[in-house]
């Protein structure tokens, strides 16, 4: 990576009282990327976010957001910055227009900007039918999308996500999706926090994974990637697989309603068992990882500990 | 600057929007026009009873007019002291503060509002003080003063609304401390006052001097002493002690009610014995003279008068108008120590509602 990071953290801890919420986080996030940020619930997500987002001050470590520290120049990171809370609070007698234009207003841009982008944005996130009603009739996920474009207001290159896709329907979840990667693409740098796994494998390029307030370590990430997992084999006839599985010696993890589970380590094992079964002449229909390559390097770090 | 002021305008805009589109304001704003309504009516037809002379129309302003100031006092807090924990609760205030706006401006803005709001409420009293005005000949002057130290006294009582929103976590909870510093300056001073003044006692030592005469010598038939002062002997002093409140120690407790510093702030008239002509300066008068310390040193010398033939004049009375010259304002004290408060109150919201924060209010989150 030749550009320096559009988040850098480094040995972040903040507590409140005796609840440590985050202890010590370490991460970078860089241009363009879209990074994904997991942990179990109460794993400090939240807070952290907070922290990025210059609303609260850390007790130990650094944050820098394009460069800025948040604590001594939150001006500056909030130039650059868009948040979406995982709280979905709005204006409720504005109506969804006047929401964005108000907070377009208080980005310091002048009116007639502030017209033009809460229509754009209205636009991107698909509310023109709901425009110029009070922000109180619109649902959980409509809430959610005019949180998200609440975010995007003033053009941010950094964008923090909390919880983003709680709420969206699979087709929003899609839209979604899209406009993340879109962004990443335009050069935004996007950390998103989410606990569906599933969601985030298809949109993130990096993982920082958090747990009790810790940030895993490059090397357990690394380790848990080449730990052994399963993978799900579906085959035309599931009598002929298992003889194959049995016949070639290799061990099986059991059925699920989907396939036949059979555990490897790593990619390169992987393969090798699709090759072995192929040439066996059984007739696959579906092979993959049977959990997300987020999921399972999630569960296998909570599953070791503490790193 | 002109950003600054534009990100101000913002937030008051914004919450005036969120406010003035409830029903509950229009609702409030109806039922203080009536309630107003009422009491002038009410207050017409008792004080006429007695004669339309001058002093009834004043009474009938000044009542007016205090009560105009216990509804906006009244009012106000209900329509401040949520500004801002009950937009942290909803979650709308986080997502302000990511913003470029400062602390400063959205506490200020969110005053603005309030006052601005609280201030539709005095409007629509207005017409029945200016009845009251135009059909009692109350100068104009103190329409125009009575006017503007309502709109000073809401706009503390806004202030103090809003600066304990910002400094209190439950949006209850700092709409019945708003209440409280209300009742604690529209009440509480008066018991302040007097019981400070009661616990605060001074020794008053008196002296008496009497006297006696002959009885044989030749009276003067007009005074009934001795023609001859020589024939009037002085008798031994008398002396007496008592405790005297003391009223002066604690004057300025009463100077911070509303009701006296509007009282007090009206340019009173004199008659020509130096008698305030209106219930407004009959009470500021009230507040200047507890400003007095008693005199602790009194002598009556009836024995050196009587020598004199009863010429000699005791003359430490001074009449209203002189106390008034002689004593501090206490309307500028009063407006003071509000003007002290209503700051402390926005200055202390200021520095909580600021980010990134350091600490956190219990059982309240930034998001």
């Amino acid at each position: 990576m030749t550009q320096p990071p559009a988040i850098a953290v480094e040995g972040v801890a903040r507590s409140f009282g005796s609840v440590h919420a985050v202890r010590d986080v370490t991460f970078e996030a860089h241009p363009g990327r879209v990074t994904a940020l997991i942990g179990p619930n109460g794993s400090g997500k939240t807070t952290l976010l907070l922290m990025l987002a210059s609303l609260l001050q850390p007790d130990r470590g650094t944050i820098r957001i394009q460069g800025h520290d948040p604590v001594t120049d939150p001006r500056a990171v909030r130039r650059v910055m868009g948040w979406m809370p995982d709280v979905l609070g709005s204006w409720a007698t504005l109506t969804v227009r006047q929401t964005l234009e108000t907070t377009a207003r208080l980005y310091e841009l002048d009116a007639a900007q502030a017209r033009s982008r809460a229509a754009e944005l209205i636009d991107l996130v698909g509310l023109e039918e709901l425009a110029d009603q009070p922000t109180r009739v619109l649902s959980r996920g409509q809430k959610q999308r005019l949180s998200l474009a609440r975010a995007l207001v003033h053009r941010p290159t950094v964008l923090l996500l909390d919880e983003p896709a709680s709420g969206l329907d699979p087709a929003a979840r899609i839209d979604l999706r899209v406009l993340v990667r879109r962004l990443a693409a335009e050069g935004a740098s996007v950390l998103v926090s989410s606990h569906v796994l599933a969601e985030l494998d298809e949109m993130a390029d990096d993982a920082v994974y958090l747990d009790h307030g810790v940030t895993a370590s490059r090397e357990s990430v690394e380790a848990s990637r080449s730990t052994v997992r399963d993978w799900r084999v579906r085959a035309l006839d599931p009598a002929a697989l298992a003889a194959a599985l049995a016949e070639l010696g290799i061990p099986t993890g059991g059925d699920d309603h989907l396939g036949t589970l059979v555990p490897v380590a790593g990619e390169q094992e992987a393969a090798a068992v699709l090759t072995r079964l192929t040439a066996h002449g059984v007739a696959i229909s579906a092979f993959g990882p049977a959990v997300g390559d987020l999921e399972h390097t999630f569960l296998d770090l909570a599953k070791g500990g503490r790193s | 600057m002109n950003g600054w002021i534009t990100g101000l305008g913002t937030i008051a805009a914004l919450e005036l929007r969120q406010r003035v589109r409830s029903v509950a304001w229009l609702v409030l704003l109806i039922v203080v026009f009536v309630i107003v309504a009422i009491v002038t009516l009410l207050l017409w037809f008792s004080l006429s009873t007695f004669g339309d002379d001058s002093v009834d129309n004043a009474a009938i302003y000044s009542s007016i007019v205090f009560f105009v100031l216990l509804v906006g006092t009244l009012v106000t807090p209900a329509v401040s002291g949520g500004a801002i924990n009950a937009e942290r609760d909803a979650g709308t205030l986080a997502t302000t503060q990511v913003t470029l706006v400062s602390a400063g401006q959205i506490v200020l803005g969110k005053f603005l509002a309030a006052w601005t709001i609280a201030l539709t409420f005095l409007a629509a009293s207005l017409p029945f003080i200016v009845l009251a005005v135009a059909i009692g000949g109350v100068p104009i002057t103190t329409l125009l003063t009575s006017l503007a130290v309502l709109v000073v006294e809401l706009g503390v009582v806004a202030a103090i609304g809003v600066g304990l929103s910002g400094l209190q976590t439950r949006a209850l909870f700092s709409v019945v401390t708003t209440y409280l510093v209300v009742a604690a300056l529209s009440i509480g001073t008066l018991i302040a006052f007097g019981l400070g003044g009661l616990a605060s006692q001074s020794e008053v030592r008196s002296v008496y001097i009497g006297y006696t005469y002959d009885q044989s010598v030749e009276l003067d038939p007009d005074t009934g002493l001795p023609e001859d002062p020589d024939d009037i002997t002085c008798l031994e002093p008398e002396v007496t002690t008592y405790q005297a409140p003391r009223f002066d120690r604690v004057w300025w407790f009463l100077a911070a009610n509303p009701y006296i510093v509007l009282a007090d702030a009206s340019p009173t008239t004199f008659d020509e014995n130096g008698n305030p002509e209106d219930l407004f300066g009959g009470i500021g008068l009230g507040i200047r003279g507890a400003q007095l310390p008693p005199d602790l040193e009194q002598t009556y010398d009836e024995c050196a008068n009587a020598k004199a033939n009863w010429r000699l004049v005791q003359d430490d009375y001074e009449t209203p108008e002189e106390v008034y010259a002689k004593t501090v304002p206490s309307w500028f004290v009063g407006i003071v120590i509000h003007l002290v408060l209503a700051g402390l109150a926005l200055w202390g919201a200021v520095a909580r509602t600021r980010t990134p924060s350091k600490h956190l209010p219990k059982g309240s989150r930034v998001a």
